[in-house]
């Protein structure tokens, strides 16, 4: 029983939420949201584990001598793991966690900043270490930097000079103040982005068949990955053959006989090539979050930055920026896409920029909408008053209050990016060289004229739970945000 | 400014298929060359070249106006051929004058198709002898090495304006390999024995001379052939730019009547549109568009008023029972349906209802059977009996499937939108009073809040309209409908420069429109918005 005097000393009173605790709690209540955040996480486990999941390359080799004993030990499945991957697994298991319960000083805010911060580096350091090698390796430029590029230490010089950029971004981490604090998180940077770059070079072209040849002769013991097929790996033999479809390699080898051993499945078929479905479908699990996600963090920065400008000047500006608006909205998105990625150079990071560049509208009218509500605030004419930067005014004090309409809808371009995704995909406009549900969809219905169910359904499945789940969480969000429709739903 | 931002958007891709490598120059035909160079000037900056293309789909023209053959095709004046610029060493090709008097008299169009022929045939020789002199080009970097072989191998490609520097780099590379020959034959016939005494394989040493010489007839060789390509280059050119004055002459004889409507004679004139000629199917870009568009309006105008139709009764009967399994079943069957992409609808469709493997119930492709000519427009037996089913039916069973993969994707945004509206409405005062008077419930419901609730659904167009024309591009690929969608892939796989730019300007415009109406009914809609 608690009295009005206990009342008032605050006794059985638990602290206000805050606004964004108080909407993600909303948000977590809805089954629906719910299973979009535990699909949502399936794939980022698949994005993060794939390559140790389903691979040709086996775990770890042991030669075996004359006599039936192990000689040495090898693991060619880590060898061969690119940049991306051990950028992915070291954030998770060395970043991620030293982020969460490292440094007792941080405050929450300033954990979330790190961790925004080392994701974006991270992704620009993956995404840049190929680009400036190719960009190098191209024949217009200078021979030595050509000869840096080609060479087969090619990395290094290039190592360092990213490795330097990301210590010099690394130094001014906002949340980090003191400098010895900087020196060391500048060169823990620089070194984890050095050695990623160095092992970003090209990949070599990798014959599959000599690890089944020697293990066939006796000559290795391999342990595979579960799934023991990459997703470029295809076998001539084994076109578009059913689920369950499966190879013996070993039919030889008397002591082999009887075990399950050089027997392998295709557990959802293989595709028109003779390529694993499951694996490619694992592989694509990263094109799919990262494309979703870069590309509307993209569309959201272009629309937020414009949309901003509009909002709080006005005027002519306003009337100029907004024509550029309807151009872009004139002509259908998909169509300006379409033409876009048909001339473009066809890789991942150009679709992510595409679709980012051609579907910023929506967060610009969004944006521009609220700040002509906020900027006749008095907030607003304080802040102007006391004569803030500019920069300080729009994204400091306008835009957290201005930024929800532009959250849920970020929500929502996520599921659209990633159908986009694979339309493209499917229309043979898709990144080349990598896996991709669109791709897999695409040779479902064949020039052939026959029908590939299991081509169909499996990715398609996965294309549909993605956007589902990413519509049901900006749904939940929009619910959760916006009083006035928590008021009609209830 | 509804024209500036129609001609803006494509011209940006225009801008950006330039920058991507240029569609026409690596495509290698000559007519298609030339016939771009004429259109674009492709040596150009892409804002000129985008200011010509803007010019030619104009209604305005400036200048000599077209003539119109009887068949209806434009025949422009012939444009002037830029002359090759190689400097220093050949002096600069005269411009021929041509002193020509065309006939006028009945042979004239014959005369004058003749000159044309023979204009169109030394301008793709032309053109073809730049080609060669590029190759040429290629290949004294080729045999020179560093540093040419990287400026001119590369993407750039090899342009006759390098030529210049390529003769100075030849030079000195002929005088160094003349150089390393003589040296060579000296280090052989001097200290040479020494050498190849100690060396175990001895060829090595004895093969080097004959591979400096060899070097230096390469040069040489190739010295000759660049300019010798040079030479042909000059020659053709003065016999295309020959050609073409006395086409041109001919052209101002006016063989054909002239096209378009004058404004100020000379100057400026009104014209239709010229959107080029689609070089992949050899054919005006215009009648391709008139074939397409009516098939993409088609299916779209079906399948919007379907999704209307669907959607808002859905919607209103949901808001009238909030709460029911009605409501929860509509709002989590037309959320899933959102999240179905239309290429999965599409390729499920296809897999499974129109596919002989499975059911089978609807045709696979196109939009008529083959035996469509002969159908009689309605449902009709003929003489023995026999059922057929006619052209219309026929046309509604081939678009049925496609109709059904554009529909259903705006039915979550439809549906909840008029919910949402129609709530706010339900509870606002004047219901009340309207309940509290005694109209009927269906009354109220229809005439009260619907007819309130009808304009956020015209808003609602905004955002619907361009996802459905966009998704009729995949529609119309995988169920191989001729519309505009599968007209512009069909371009980007053949860099069909004109379609991709003509293409995405029609649907822009056929957007823009419907924009626009949808402003219209806005206001029609609700008195109390005015455009003043």
């Amino acid at each position: 029983m608690i009295s009005g005097i206990d009342a008032m000393r605050g006794v059985g009173q638990t602290r206000a939420k805050g606004f964004w605790a108080d909407a993600w709690g909303r948000v977590l209540k809805r089954n629906g949201a719910r299973f979009g955040l535990f699909w949502i996480s399936l794939i980022a486990f698949f994005a993060i584990f794939a390559p140790l999941i389903a691979n040709s390359h086996p775990w770890m080799i042991e030669q075996i001598g004359a006599g039936g004993e192990v000689t040495s030990r090898s693991w060619p499945l880590l060898a061969n793991l690119t940049a991306t991957d051990w950028l992915l697994l070291l954030g998770v298991f060395v970043g991620a966690p030293w982020i969460l319960i490292g440094p007792r000083s941080l405050t929450r805010s300033q954990r979330t900043g790190m961790f925004v911060v080392a994701a974006i580096q991270a992704g620009v350091i993956v995404v840049l270490a190929p680009m400036l090698i190719e960009w190098a390796s191209e024949s217009l430029r200078a021979p030595w930097l050509k000869e840096i590029a080609r060479g087969n230490n090619g990395g290094w010089p290039i190592a360092a000079v990213i490795s330097l950029g990301a210590a010099c971004v690394a130094a001014w981490i906002p949340s980090v103040d003191s400098l010895w604090k900087r020196v060391a998180s500048a060169l823990a940077v620089a070194a984890i982005s050095g050695t990623i770059s160095v092992t970003a070079g090209g990949a070599t072209l990798i014959n599959y068949e000599r690890y089944m040849d020697n293990e066939a002769s006796g000559k290795i013991r391999c342990v595979w990955a579960p799934i023991p097929w990459s997703p470029l790996y295809t076998r001539s033999d084994m076109v578009a053959a059913p689920p369950g479809a499966m190879v013996e390699e070993l039919p030889n080898l008397e002591s082999w006989k009887g075990t399950p051993f050089g027997k392998r499945f295709f557990i959802m078929g293989t595709d028109a090539l003779g390529g694993d479905v499951l694996a490619q479908m694992l592989w694509a699990c990263r094109l799919s979050i990262s494309i979703g996600l870069v590309s509307t963090g993209l569309s959201v920065l272009i629309g937020v930055t414009i949309g901003a400008i509009m909002g709080y000047f006005g005027g002519w500006i306003d009337l100029l920026l907004f024509r550029i608006v309807e151009i872009f909205m004139a002509v259908p998105v998909l169509f300006l896409l379409i033409v876009a990625a048909g001339v473009l150079p066809r890789n991942t990071y150009m679709m992510m920029a595409i679709i980012g560049m051609f579907s910023w509208t929506g967060a610009a009218r969004f944006t521009r909408a609220e700040f002509m509500k906020l900027r006749k605030q008095e907030f607003v004419q304080a802040a102007q008053a006391v004569g803030l930067p500019l920069r300080a005014i729009l994204f400091r004090h306008m835009l957290p209050n201005g930024v929800t309409p532009v959250l849920v809808d970020a929500s929502f371009s996520i599921a659209a990016a990633i159908s986009i995704e694979a339309t493209l995909s499917y229309l043979g406009l898709g990144p080349d060289g990598q896996a991709s549900w669109g791709k897999l969809l695409s040779s479902a219905t064949a020039s052939t004229g026959t029908f590939v169910w299991w081509l169909a359904v499996f990715p398609g499945l996965a294309i549909f739970l993605s956007v589902l789940s990413y519509n049901m969480l900006g749904e939940a969000l929009r619910d959760a945000i916006d009083p006035k429709l928590r008021k009609a739903a209830h | 400014m509804v024209f500036m931002l129609l001609a803006l958007a494509p011209g940006g891709i225009g801008a950006s298929m330039q920058a991507a490598g240029g569609q026409g120059n690596t495509t290698g035909i000559a007519q298609q060359q030339a016939y771009l160079e004429d259109r674009y000037g492709l040596s150009d900056p892409v804002i000129v070249q985008y200011a010509k293309w803007l010019s030619s789909i104009s209604p305005i023209k400036f200048g000599t106006r077209d003539l119109r053959m009887p068949g209806g095709e434009r025949v422009s004046v012939p444009r002037p051929i830029p002359a090759p610029s190689l400097p220093q060493v050949f002096p600069p090709p005269a411009m021929p004058s041509v002193v020509f008097t065309p006939s006028t008299d009945e042979s004239q169009i014959a005369d004058f198709k003749a000159l044309q022929r023979d204009a169109e045939g030394a301008r793709r020789s032309y053109v073809g002898s730049v080609r060669l002199f590029r190759d040429a080009l290629a290949d004294v970097a080729r045999a020179v090495g560093e540093p040419l072989v990287g400026r001119l191998d590369g993407k750039g490609g090899a342009k006759p304006n390098d030529f210049a520097d390529v003769l100075i780099v030849l030079d000195a590379a002929q005088a160094a390999a003349a150089k390393a020959q003589s040296e060579n034959i000296s280090a052989s016939s001097g200290a040479a024995p020494a050498k190849v005494a100690s060396n175990k394989n001895g060829e090595k040493n004895l093969v080097a001379p004959s591979v400096a010489a060899q070097h230096v007839a390469q040069l040489a060789l190739a010295r000759v052939k660049l300019f010798d390509a040079a030479q042909s280059m000059d020659a053709k050119w003065a016999l295309a730019e020959e050609t073409r004055q006395r086409a041109t002459i001919a052209f101002m004889a006016g063989p054909y009547p002239k096209s378009g409507f004058p404004i100020i004679p000379n100057l400026v004139s009104l014209d239709t549109s010229d959107f080029g000629v689609a070089f992949s199917k050899n054919r005006p870009v215009w009648d391709l568009i008139i074939e397409a568009l009516p098939v993409t309006l088609l299916i779209n105008l079906i399948a919007f008023p379907i999704s209307y139709f669907i959607a808002v009764p859905t919607g209103v009967i949901a808001s009238v029972r909030r709460g029911s399994w009605f409501d929860t079943l509509t709002g989590v069957l037309y959320l899933s349906l959102y999240s179905i992409p239309t290429v999965l609808a599409g390729v499920f469709a296809i897999g499974f209802l129109a596919n002989n493997q499975y059911l089978g119930l609807f045709p696979v492709s196109g939009l008529h059977d083959t035996t469509a000519d002969t159908m009689a427009f309605l449902p009709s037996t003929n003489l023995a009996g026999a059922w057929h089913c006619g052209w219309l039916l026929d046309l509604v069973w081939h678009i049925a499937l496609p109709v059904l993969c554009l529909t259903y994707g705006s039915f979550a945004i439809l549906s909840k939108q008029t919910r949402a509206s129609m709530l706010d409405n339900l509870s606002a005062d004047y219901v009340r009073t309207a309940k509290a008077k005694g109209v009927a419930r269906n009354d109220v419901v229809v005439r009260h809040v619907f007819r309130n609730s009808l304009l956020p659904l015209i808003t609602m167009f905004v955002g619907i309209f361009p996802a459905m024309l966009g998704g009729s591009v995949v529609v119309e690929r995988i169920f191989s409908v001729p519309g505009m969608g599968s007209l512009i892939l069909d371009a980007i796989s053949n860099n069909d420069r004109d379609l991709i730019l003509a293409d995405t300007l029609m649907i822009a415009a056929v957007n823009v429109f419907a924009l626009l109406l949808a402003d219209i009914l806005y206001a029609v809609a609700d008195p109390r918005v005015s455009y003043e």
